[in-house]
């Protein structure tokens, strides 16, 4: 029995070496390894994270032993990072990992929600170029599921609503006797566009959605292209990662884990409020 | 029943001198008789029960298996009225089954070289040197078929007691498709002939 | 009351079926990921043809005639370069047609045996959608039999898989009907 958990254990030691191949076309010798080795598509990322799939490609049956493997992901989670972020691998790698492998372990889904899709585009504002960052999550909807729009970043709707100072906010309301005087005095609430909001309830949480919707509904704002994908993953408990894309040669591209934050469970509601209000 | 009597009568005969001839001692001859007799009998009540057997289809014996037992009841030479009238009427059966069984190999041999044929013209097509050469084993395949929208089903995967297709084709198409693609996926599963022997169905299946 | 129990009936079978269809055993989904790679190994080859100098221009028209009968209707080619983020979109036959007169004396298409299929998803409709990725190179040589021209491209092709049913011969049949949809050409450094 403990022979035949060696040989296993040895077996997997050997896991992640990418299958050398090679084809020669003409003059010309292609190496395919690299294109083995590059994590392709979100989908194989996941399927890589969860260890569903060899280094093959080839999707494992999940009656098979190597299946969500935690020995197997132990091995294979690390090429899964961006090596030249973190090449030498670091104390807070080694805890993400162990974090990911333990028993209780936790996988990557589809249709688990808590990722997002940022999607940086350039839109047309009154003419002149601008980047507009779009925030899609996966909802499940009929016999399948689609990607929504769940947000956006467009630094003219941020400067819109400043975080302003509290001894600024406190100059501004209406006093609470001001229906007495049919509201005579709310026209300075108007004087001062830039702060209008301070008059707002302080549950007033500015819509950005909406305000976007309305720019391209007047025809102020025009999409012109995407420039760049990047993923934001919140399903590991406590812990939050990126997934960006590398196009570069070696053994390492495609799509890896950029930036890997520990952040517990409370403070991840609160970043998760920016990816859906 | 006479001749039952007569052949009983002739064993015992031969019984009788035959133990004669080997020993002096009466009651080891009646024995022997006995013997004899007991053995007629059994094979007498054994042949009917088969022959009846086979008549009536009550058995799961091989076409081969019955005509060995024809022949091994024969040999037996039991001269027995009742079981030679049986064996007339197994004979008889058994003579179509025959001719029936290989009427049914001729036309699987048949369907196996239209088979073949066809998986040899699905080869050649994509593995011919030039699009002219493709195009005439085409021309000369199409000839098997009743019309060039003759519908071409493919087995993708068979499970669960059911096949699941991919997107039904034609065989002018599927041919074509062969020439381009230069490789031959997919086997026969199926022939379907019209009255004039022309192919009006072909189902493949994933090799 | 008859009435009743057989629409019951008749309903229960209807969920069954569906139920069935959602959850595909292994071996059905692998069969159905080959069916789809398959379709992309055929457009491949489609692109090769056209590309191909050698290939008269009758035969290139009729095999671009088969590979538009691959996609949907309404698919759309999406191709970048490297260092440019601006897409330019193509029509399938429109792109197979800038294929075909491409100005160089001869070209070399070839493909990498990798090929990644992703796991199939369902759309609201139920349709399943997946996407297959695979590497191609291209070299354009010029008279002299100079190297002009050379670029790896990563194709990202949206396969999309629907269950339908067709009357053949009086039976029905019940088939996996794959189509293509939109594809990404995006040049790459990898090579």
């Amino acid at each position: 029995m403990k022979i035949a958990r060696n040989i296993i254990l040895l077996a997997l030691t050997f896991a992640f070496v990418w299958p050398v191949a090679g084809q020669t076309i003409g003059d010309f010798k292609m190496n395919e390894t690299e294109l083995y080795a590059m994590t392709k598509q979100m989908g194989q990322f996941m399927r890589r994270f969860n260890y569903e799939e060899d280094q093959f490609g080839e999707k494992l049956n999940p009656k098979d032993p190597k299946y969500r493997n935690n020995e197997m992901r132990r091995k294979s989670l690390p090429i899964l990072f961006d090596q030249q972020k973190y090449g030498k691998q670091t104390d807070l790698q080694r805890y993400f990992i162990e974090d990911v492998t333990k028993d209780d372990s936790t996988y990557m889904t589809f249709l688990g929600g808590r990722w997002y899709s940022e999607v940086s585009c350039t839109f047309r504002f009154n003419g002149k170029p601008v980047n507009i960052s779009l925030i899609l999550a996966i909802e499940k909807e009929g016999l399948g599921s689609k990607w929504v729009l769940t947000n956006v970043y467009f630094s003219d709707f941020n400067k819109l609503f400043p975080n302003g100072e509290i001894a600024e906010r406190e100059k501004h309301f209406l006093h609470p006797m001001s229906h007495e005087l049919d509201f005579m005095n709310i026209y300075k609430a108007f004087q001062n566009p830039e702060v209008i909001e301070y008059y707002a309830s302080k549950e007033f949480q500015p819509d950005y959605l909406t305000l976007f919707f309305y720019e391209i509904k007047q025809g102020r704002l025009v999409f012109q292209h995407v420039d760049s994908v990047k993923f934001h993953v919140f399903q590991i408990k406590d812990w939050y990662f990126e997934v960006s894309w590398f196009d570069r040669s070696g053994l390492n591209s495609g799509w890896l884990m950029s930036n890997v934050i520990y952040m517990p469970e409370k403070e991840k509601n609160n970043l998760i409020k920016f990816y859906q209000p | 029943m006479k001749s039952k009597i007569t052949t009983i009568m002739m064993v015992l005969l031969a019984a009788f001198i035959t133990l004669g001839g080997t020993t002096s001692c009466k009651s080891k001859k009646r024995l022997a008789r006995e013997a004899a007799e007991a053995e007629y009998k059994s094979k007498v009540e054994q042949a009917v029960k088969d022959l009846n057997a086979i008549l009536d289809d009550e058995t799961l014996w091989t076409l081969e298996e019955k005509e060995a037992r024809v022949k091994t009841i024969k040999d037996w030479n039991l001269q027995n009225a009742e079981v030679d009238d049986l064996l007339f009427q197994v004979e008889k059966k058994l003579a179509r089954e025959r001719a029936q069984k290989e009427e049914e190999e001729r036309n699987k041999q048949e369907a196996q070289s239209a088979n073949a044929t066809l998986e040899r013209n699905f080869a050649s097509i994509a593995r011919s040197g030039s699009v002219s050469q493709a195009n005439r084993t085409i021309n000369e395949t199409l000839g098997l078929f009743e019309s060039p929208n003759v519908p071409v089903l493919i087995i993708i995967n068979q499970s669960a007691g059911f096949n699941d297709y991919d997107r039904p084709t034609t065989i002018e198409k599927y041919l074509n498709y062969l020439k381009d693609q230069k490789i031959s996926p997919n086997k026969v599963h199926e022939i379907k002939y019209n009255a004039n022997g022309k192919i009006n169905e072909l189902e493949l299946i994933k090799k | 009351m008859k009435k009743i129990i057989a629409t019951l009936v008749i309903a229960l079978c209807v969920v069954g079926s569906a139920m069935a269809q959602d959850e595909l055993s292994y071996e059905r989904k692998q069969a159905i990921d080959s069916l789809a790679l398959e379709k992309v190994r055929d457009l491949s080859k489609y692109i090769k043809i056209v590309g191909s100098k050698e290939t008269p221009f009758s035969e290139a028209n009729r095999v671009i005639d088969r590979a538009e009968e691959l996609f949907m209707s309404d698919a759309e080619i999406g191709v970048s370069s490297l260092g440019s983020n601006q897409i330019t979109y193509y029509r399938v036959r429109k792109y197979f047609e800038h294929l075909m007169r491409l100005n160089y004396d001869r070209v070399e298409i070839e493909w990498y045996n990798i090929e990644y299929v992703s796991d199939l998803q369902r759309q609201p409709d139920g349709t399943y959608v997946g996407v297959i990725t695979i590497f191609q190179t291209f070299r354009g040589y010029d008279k002299e039999g100079n190297l002009t021209y050379k670029d790896t491209t990563k194709k990202d092709i949206t396969v999309y898989v629907k269950r339908k049913e067709t009357q053949i011969g009086g039976r029905t049949i019940g088939f996996w009907d794959v189509l293509l949809g939109d594809m990404r050409v995006k040049e790459t450094t990898n090579r």
